[in-house]
């Protein structure tokens, strides 16, 4: 004995509502603040506004924005460039360090304590992380030069010196990040059965044929992933830049310029310079270029290798 | 903890090397064994190195937070204090110009009321989309995910303008003009943040893990979905509503960049992270150093506290988010 139809259609259309009604309270959020946010900010990028007037009184000025970016503002394709060598180091640099910490730590004991260690810095506050670097970064007074010492290398000026400031707060990025990235790493090692690694031994794999062999490929998505994440992450990287380099004691006497990265150009540009169309524009520029950016690595990545795992 | 220089395992690789190694001469079987336990000492050697250089900055700030102000300021720097001045973090929380203990207050409100929302909504999203069947479900889990790539820029002014705008909050009329609206409360700092994509994203893929079977057999036993909910599934999810409670606190506890630019007009909504940055502007860094660093360290002791209590649930939400 089966339902009749419109049995059936009511019990559809209670199980619709109740879904719905369980998503409500993320369905209005999304609406309020990720649609509706989006739909202003594309808005606002085709006008001048400055946000002390009603937004709908600025002005419409088409394409300006985004021009005035990519062909007038030198600062734009400077920060443009900063960021490209800040997300790239924090990313890969950082990804590799965290790859070989992982491998030597599957190896000793005491990992889990190691690990541990790792991971500190990355519940640290940034501006806790920016305080601590800030004082080992002093020229005369920090730890950073008196250790260079102590191994027979030149002091440097670090935050103060233009040439090496922007590779200074990568550095920082990297310890403060990298325990993360080892933890995924090690769950992504531990996932690669033992008999791949016995069949190399038995085919005369030494130690660096089966890392390039097995543990690259198997370790696949994991890069994929991190990859991805990390670089839509730095290249919004705001916090130790704008601490280290424009906003705090710690500061270095460093020009901005060479240091500064999208992220900070565009907080400049809606709240110093109150140019919100300027920034917006800059805004839907940063997603293109992550959008871009990720698609690059997956298609990159996706090609070859472990497809089952997707 | 065992120590990193577990030296004692040397022996027993020793034993494991001999059998099959009959036919060589002794004087090579004894190269090779010597690179072994040179191998093995290399390998703990440089575990210890990174481990320390891991930890130095940490000591550093530990020490230096309980030196004088010349100790601090030192030419050749200082390692240790010659004696501890623990009176530093006293007096930075008694300090009138800094309200240490105000912008804790306000970080604590704020990350708990969060954390307690994100849960709220990540659950009942999570479930809708792991375990009810209706048109538009894999449409919103797709657009949850989506999401995640969109930089923060994009929504910083908007939000910011609709919260100045809201109607009938802070002074203003019903078309939200003539006062400041939602931004002089705990509410610009809440309300941006009460849904949390990756949330829903963690809590539906450990609800999947829910066989349906425990599901069906609550329906038929006569329970509601609210009660299937509550009664079933979210006891069931108790260590993903762990691992989400500790990274929404914690990342809530620690973010710099929204309540920078909300509190600059609200300054009694300072949360932690904004007011440390102040004080390292507002203080003369030259005079107070020591005492910023006390400061310091009790902003950094409510994450790093919660993390150590409950970092089996915490490392756990790293390696999850990794794995789809």
């Amino acid at each position: 004995m089966s339902p009749g139809p419109t049995h059936a259609r009511r019990r559809s259309v209670k199980r619709t509502l109740t879904g719905y009604l369980f998503l409500s309270p993320a369905l209005v959020f999304y609406l309020v603040f990720l649609v509706v946010p989006i739909a202003m900010s594309l808005y606002i990028s085709f006008r001048d506004w400055n946000m002390l007037v009603p937004m709908t009184g600025s002005r419409f000025v088409g394409l300006k924005n985004y021009t005035y970016l990519l062909t007038r503002d030198e600062l734009f394709v400077i920060a443009v460039k900063n960021t490209i060598i800040y997300a790239t180091g924090t990313v890969f640099v950082g990804m590799a360090l965290a790859l070989g910490i992982a491998i030597l730590l599957l190896r000793v004991r005491g990992a889990t304590f190691w690990r541990f260690v790792m991971f500190a810095p990355v519940v640290t506050p940034s501006v806790a992380v920016a305080r601590i670097w800030g004082g080992l970064y002093r020229p005369a007074e920090g730890l950073a030069n008196a250790i260079l010492r102590m191994v027979h290398l030149p002091p440097q000026q670090w935050l103060a010196d233009p040439n090496i400031c922007l590779y200074s707060i990568i550095l920082i990025a990297v310890w403060a990040g990298i325990g993360a990235t080892v933890i995924v790493f090690t769950a992504g090692l531990k996932g690669i059965p033992e008999v791949y690694y016995d069949a190399a031994k038995l085919d005369g794999a030494g130690p660096w044929g089966e890392f390039r062999h097995i543990t690259v490929p198997m370790l696949r998505p994991t890069i994929l992933f991190l990859s991805v994440t990390g670089l839509i992450g730095a290249w919004q990287a705001f916090d130790l830049i704008f601490m280290l380099a424009v906003g705090g004691t710690e500061a270095g006497t460093s020009p901005v310029r060479s240091v500064i990265v999208l992220a900070l150009y565009l907080y400049q540009m809606a709240f110093k310079n109150l140019r919100m169309g300027r920034a917006c524009a800059g805004a839907f520029l940063l997603f293109l270029i992550v959008l871009g950016i990720s698609f690059l690595v997956l298609r990159v990545l996706r090609k070859g290798g472990v497809e089952s795992y997707e | 903890m065992s120590e990193p220089l577990a030296l004692p395992r040397v022996p027993a690789m020793r034993k494991e090397l001999e059998p099959g190694e009959g036919g060589k001469s002794a004087a090579r079987q004894r190269g090779r064994r010597r690179r072994r336990v040179l191998g093995k000492l290399l390998l703990h050697a440089s575990v210890l190195l990174i481990g320390l250089a891991m930890f130095l900055p940490f000591f550093w700030i530990l020490s230096a937070s309980v030196m004088t102000y010349e100790e601090v300021t030192a030419i050749p720097p200082r390692w240790v204090p010659s004696t501890p001045q623990w009176g530093n973090y006293g007096a930075v929380l008694r300090d009138p110009n800094v309200p240490l203990l105000k912008y804790f207050k306000n970080s604590f409100i704020v990350s708990t009321a969060v954390t307690l929302a994100v849960l709220l909504t990540s659950s009942l999203a999570g479930y809708a989309l792991a375990k009810l069947k209706f048109p538009g479900r894999d449409a919103i889990f797709t657009f949850t995910l989506s999401t995640m790539m969109f930089p923060v820029f994009l929504f910083l002014i908007p939000v910011y303008y609709i919260l100045k705008r809201f109607p009938l909050l802070g002074g203003n009329d019903v078309l939200g003009m003539g006062g400041t609206g939602a931004l002089q409360s705990y509410a610009a700092l809440i309300v941006p943040f009460v849904v949390s994509a990756w949330g829903v994203f963690l809590m539906r893929q450990f609800m999947m893990t829910i066989p349906d079977e425990l599901i069906d057999a609550a329906r038929i036993d006569g329970a509601s979905d609210l009660g299937i909910f509550s009664m079933v599934v979210m006891p069931l999810v108790k260590p993903a509503l762990a691992t989400l409670a500790i990274f929404t606190f914690i990342g809530q506890w620690n973010y710099f960049l929204w309540p920078m630019i909300v509190t600059t007009s609200a300054p009694h909504l300072m949360t932690v992270p904004v007011g440390l940055r102040l004080m390292g502007t507002a203080y003369s860094t030259a005079v107070n150093m020591n005492k910023l660093l006390a400061a310091t360290v009790m902003a950094i002791a409510p994450s790093v506290c919660v993390f150590l209590a409950l970092q089996r649930y915490y490392v756990k939400g790293f390696v999850l988010s990794g794995f789809k």
